[in-house]
């Protein structure tokens, strides 16, 4: 489903972000992507949703090159993954609702499907009962909540999270980063950066550690 | 694209006029000026040509016949000179009628007396309109006209035509440099206002590209804010012309009653108002177009 293949990521006039990153993470697997700040967790997935282009390598998703992908063809790319922010980023104008149903209204979906499928995420998130509240009135990890359901409203292929738990405390870190392993048993690709090592402990999943862009213990997952 | 798709986005765009409603009629406001300004003076400039029209017995050439002319041949003229363009009214004098007008506009009777006979000619008067042609296709025709065998001479000034209709060129090439930059002007405002809603919403924008969004998906509820913007500036000038003339409409009678004649104001019509409010649509359109397209540009890039 996503395959590294010695890629490379440097800025001009800048270090290397990422060097000679190889790894590959089959359909419905689920990893853990660890490392300290600036060892290019973000990046990693900024090349997996093509905010940013390879500079070198070949990075396949889903069977396609992103290298080549044209930008014409990024929205719909993009429509087949679900992403979650550290902040969130929900728009704080809008209702529970709106903010997830977003993602159905840019992929063309009809007012009545993007109700029932909207209903469904909050659900599966445990916020069903509060579609018509606003962000600011949620706690942290409610709001992150919305995001997830915002992130799988779609059911994507593949849910990519970064640092999902940073703002959280240890116990509602569990409960979000539980969710991610529940889309993953439930055969959704997902790839989770954390520097939570106390959870990555705990959840046991595969693990792709980062030291200033290099991958520093590459593993085949599948 | 589905209906659905661009009805959400129509909402979205009256939803983001709405939730700032001081904004959004300024900005109509400021638009509806701009758009009324050429589009009055455009009017001013027509019902000016209406009031030169109604002068069209200034514009007077005067063929003198031959003393030899027959009916025939002064009626073949005649005809003639009625089919030619630009010309409103043709009338025949004869040799009594000229001699009546002349002793009544020179009072020179006795000397007339002395002279035994009617030395003046019989003539066509040909009446023109003075905006119909160019001088110059004007002086040709009279050059023409005179060189019919009934026509002994010409008279004609067309000098004050040159001068009248230099006058008018001179008002419709400023007006419609005006009419320009002020439409520029319109697609600044707009672009300027859809900048600022751009700026307001960078979030959403940023998010909706992240989860997928096209650009025009992005883009269409801009265009729709510019749209919806402009067709209500346009239908507000549309009215504002309408209430100037209204306004004007008095004093201009009351000035058209003391030289004794009518002149009825004439305001935009029900196709040149439409015309209007298409226009300031489009301009809506453009300038938002113009502003989002340029952020897109970054945020796809």
């Amino acid at each position: 489903m996503i395959e590294f293949v010695n890629v490379t990521k440097h800025y001009p006039g800048r270090r290397h972000v990422l060097r000679e990153v190889n790894l590959r993470l089959g359909q419905g697997e689920m990893a853990l992507l660890t490392g300290p700040s600036g060892a290019g967790k973000s990046t990693l997935l900024k090349l997996l949703t093509r905010l940013e282009d390879v500079s070198h390598g070949t990075l396949m998703v889903g069977g396609i090159d992103l290298a080549t992908l044209r930008r014409r063809h990024i929205p719909a790319y993009r429509r087949r993954i679900g992403v979650v922010f550290q902040d969130h980023k929900l728009l704080m104008d809008r209702d529970i609702f709106s903010n997830v149903a977003l993602t159905l209204q840019v992929a063309g979906v009809s007012g009545r499907l993007v109700e029932s499928r909207v209903r469904a995420a909050l659900e599966r998130v445990g916020l069903g009962d509060r579609c018509r509240e606003f962000p600011e009135t949620l706690s942290g990890g409610e709001q992150q909540r919305v995001g997830i359901a915002r992130a799988i409203v779609h059911t994507p292929e593949i849910l990519l999270a970064d640092e999902p738990t940073g703002n959280l405390d240890p116990a509602l870190s569990t409960e979000i980063l539980d969710l991610f392993r529940d889309f993953h048993h439930h055969g959704t690709t997902v790839l989770v950066a954390t520097h939570d090592q106390a959870q990555v402990e705990r959840l046991g999943m595969p693990v792709l550690h980062l030291e200033h862009g290099r991958l520093m213990v590459p593993k085949e997952l599948s | 694209m589905n209906l659905h798709v661009r009805i959400q986005a129509l909402r979205n765009a009256r939803d983001t006029l709405l939730r700032q409603p001081a904004a959004t009629l300024l900005t109509i406001l400021a638009l509806s000026v701009v758009l009324a300004l050429p589009v009055g003076l455009f009017t001013v400039l027509g019902n000016l040509q209406n009031l030169l029209g109604h002068w069209r017995n200034q514009a007077q050439i005067s063929l003198y016949l031959h003393r030899n002319a027959g009916p025939e041949a002064t009626a073949r003229l005649q005809a003639r000179l009625e089919r030619s363009p630009g010309v409103v009214g043709v009338r025949y004098v004869d040799q009594t009628e000229a001699l009546a007008e002349f002793q009544h506009y020179s009072g020179m009777t006795a000397a007339i007396r002395t002279l035994g006979e009617n030395p003046l000619p019989a003539s066509l008067i040909v009446e023109l309109d003075p905006l119909a042609q160019s001088p110059q296709s004007l002086a040709a025709s009279v050059q023409r006209w005179s060189q019919d065998p009934a026509v002994a001479s010409a008279q004609s000034d067309l000098q004050w035509v040159a001068r009248l209709q230099a006058i008018v060129y001179l008002g419709t090439r400023a007006v419609w440099a005006l009419a320009l930059l002020l439409a520029l002007g319109a697609v600044l405002v707009m672009g300027n206002t859809i900048r600022l809603h751009i700026a307001q919403r960078r979030d959403e924008i940023d998010i909706s590209a992240l989860v997928g969004a096209t650009r025009s998906f992005i883009r269409r509820p801009f265009l729709y804010q510019g749209l919806i913007q402009g067709v209500l500036a346009g239908a507000l000038a549309w009215l504002i012309v309408t209430a100037a003339i209204w306004y004007l409409q008095g004093p201009v009678t009351r000035l058209a009653t003391l030289y004794g004649t009518r002149f009825p104001l004439v305001g935009l019509t029900p196709g040149q108002g439409l015309a209007l409010v298409g226009l300031s649509a489009f301009l809506g359109w453009l300038g938002s177009r113009l502003a989002v397209g340029r952020h897109l540009d970054n945020t796809f890039s």
